[in-house]
């Protein structure tokens, strides 16, 4: 891999395996002549259909160098994996009308995510590959304006996690891509030592205190070389002690010694700070929404008129408010959470911050390093994966240039091992 | 140890509805809990998460600032509010989901006593089970666990969800329900 290349990958709702490692499944099977191929398919169908097998094609068509017509072998059962003598007494029955042979043979057990997949499995017996059809940007690959954007939010969060703090800690941006603008960019506020002097949280400060240039700041303003600085400082450190990052040690909390002055709390991880943030701003920018929607709430020729109130109109909002910056920029839009927004993170969120990122609709996840301890997207926990949820992101690992990126998941195991 | 009195469970967890009571005339989801402090409530919550615009305000997330908050106001050490939690009792109308349940878990929480189940978030066994803790602690690295019952006083914490869904939820961003208006008790 080029050296200097930042490469965004898709992180799958299903663990993944190598192309040539993917878990297989014994099934019979047997040549058939042409001429039985549609009877035989059609009653197999009824007595041994392959439910959990819906990628796996039936039958393999093989053209033969010496032959003319193509040989045809049909799947006719799954084969039990401890027993290899015992065929249900249904396929028992076909195998001399139809002049069958079975044998065993192997399948892949699971439907392939990628083209490189499918064509490994083909090698084994034939499948069909269905491209991912999520409706999320990304999935299929990133235009070189997109990559150069996401390349950038993460600079500004490996600038935040590692500049101004005494350690290393997690940091969160979080963005709206529409416009390219950082809506909160926050840090862990678990240990005492882990904020740096000016850093507030959103909750000692209000959101007009801090000034709207933090939240609303353009990417323009981020330079290379600063972020080329912190990008260094964070690969050295990765050889030392990460024990300050919250989301990877998320049960060390109580070992730090305190300090009287400064803010801290066991749960404020990057995430959860990021979140009070953007809802903080929200309340800020809007903050009449809420009201408007309880004065209507009690005029009774609207209740059964919910479509009109639904609407989260900011025009009413907007006229007290008109030296906001709601006002000035058009392309402010009140949100609902964080729908449609994305997340920067320097480590893979643990399950609590992954599941705070479902519950405020998080559009896509982006991360540089995986968290084997207590991470939520794939490490540990599976959280884009679980079809219970009523959310679900899209998750991509951003892969730094100059890191070795196998040695680093073990390196990153010994190191939060021995905290 | 003993486990909880029937009787005292019932008490609790008739704190825990008020809670979730309170929320509900709110126009909130209706979940509230209670933290105790041996057979003491020493904090209460309810869910916010529609006020706050922030939808991580759980009842859990309210109760447990509250005490973070008290305590280091008394100027107790992470290690010493540590202490304090590893003695603390939970009593929550649903289920802790999977967000609340693993900080209940950072946290180092002695039990979890809950209502309903909650089979679409819920992090205390019907999605995940983290009250578990996790597994990887071989070399000491934390992943406590945690005692945790469902089922206490499970039929009203659903009635409650029955009467904020037939009121529809106004901050959804599509209604699945119309909103109706309803006479606050």
């Amino acid at each position: 891999m080029d050296s200097d290349a930042w490469e965004i990958i898709h992180i799958p709702d299903k663990p993944t395996f190598s192309p040539e490692h993917q878990p297989t499944l014994k099934v019979y099977a047997s040549v058939i002549k042409p001429n039985f191929a549609n009877t035989i398919v059609r009653h197999l169908c009824k007595i041994a259909s392959l439910e959990d097998l819906r990628h796996v094609k039936r039958v393999r068509k093989k053209i033969l160098p010496d032959h003319g017509e193509p040989q045809l072998t049909v799947i006719l059962c799954l084969a039990p994996e401890d027993n290899d003598d015992d065929m249900p007494p249904d396929i028992q029955k076909l195998v001399d009308p139809y002049e069958l042979s079975p044998f065993i043979t192997e399948v892949c057990k699971y439907a392939a995510v990628s083209k490189e997949e499918w064509e490994e499995q083909c090698k084994l017996w034939p499948t069909s590959f269905h491209p991912p059809t999520y409706n999320i940007d990304g999935i299929g690959g990133f235009s070189e304006e997109d990559t150069q954007s996401i390349c950038k939010f993460m600079r500004v969060a490996i600038d935040l996690a590692v500049c101004g703090h005494k350690t290393i800690v997690n940091a969160a941006v979080i963005v709206d891509p529409s416009v390219k603008r950082i809506i909160a960019s926050e840090t862990d506020q678990v240990y005492p030592s882990s904020a740096s002097g000016d850093m507030t949280s959103a909750e000692t400060k209000s959101f007009k205190e801090r000034g709207e240039s933090d939240h609303c700041q353009s990417i323009d303003t981020v330079t290379d070389a600063s972020s080329e600085m912190c990008l260094n400082g964070i690969l050295e450190n990765l050889n030392s002690s990460l024990s300050t990052v919250a989301c990877l040690n998320p049960w060390q909390w109580s070992l730090q010694s305190h300090d009287d002055e400064s803010k801290w709390h066991p749960l404020k991880h990057a995430s959860m700070v990021a979140i009070e943030s953007s809802s903080a701003r929200d309340r800020y920018l809007f903050p009449n929404s809420t009201d408007s929607f309880i004065n209507n709430h009690s005029q009774p020729s609207d209740a059964d008129c919910p479509a009109k109130k639904q609407k989260t109109n900011s025009h009413c909002a907007d006229v007290h408010n008109d030296n906001k910056e709601a006002l000035r920029d058009p392309l402010i839009e009140k949100p609902y959470l964080c729908t449609g927004y994305d997340i920067f993170l320097v480590w893979e969120p643990c399950t609590m911050c992954a599941m705070a990122l479902v519950h405020q609709r998080i559009k896509r996840i982006f991360y540089a390093f995986p968290n084997p301890t207590a991470g939520g997207l794939g490490s540990v926990h599976r959280l884009q994966g679980e079809k219970s949820l009523n959310h679900h992101y899209a998750v991509f690992r951003i892969l730094l240039p100059g890191v070795a990126h196998n040695a680093l998941h073990q390196d990153l195991k010994c190191v939060t091992a021995e905290s | 140890m003993a486990l909880v009195k029937e009787e005292d469970s019932h008490k609790y967890m008739g704190f825990a509805l008020q809670q979730a009571k309170l929320a509900l005339e709110a126009l909130e989801v209706p979940v509230g809990c209670v933290i105790l402090e041996e057979g003491n409530v020493i904090a209460s919550g309810r869910n916010r998460t529609n006020v706050t615009r922030n939808a991580t305000r759980h009842a859990e997330m309210e109760a447990i600032d509250e005490l973070v908050e008290q305590w280091r106001k008394d100027r107790l050490s992470p290690s010493q509010i540590a202490e304090k939690f590893s003695k603390c009792v939970l009593y929550v109308t649903c289920e802790p989901c999977i967000m609340c349940a693993s900080a209940l878990s950072f946290l180092g929480i002695k039990e979890v006593y809950y209502g309903c189940g909650n089979d679409k978030f819920g992090g205390c066994g019907s999605i995940l089970s983290l009250h578990f803790g996790s597994s990887q602690t071989e070399q000491g690295q934390g992943g406590k666990g945690y005692k945790c019952r469902g089922g206490i006083m499970a039929e009203e914490a659903v009635s409650l969800f029955k009467c904020f869904y037939e009121q529809g939820n106004p901050n959804a961003p599509k209604p699945h329900r119309p909103v109706v208006q309803r006479e606050r008790s």
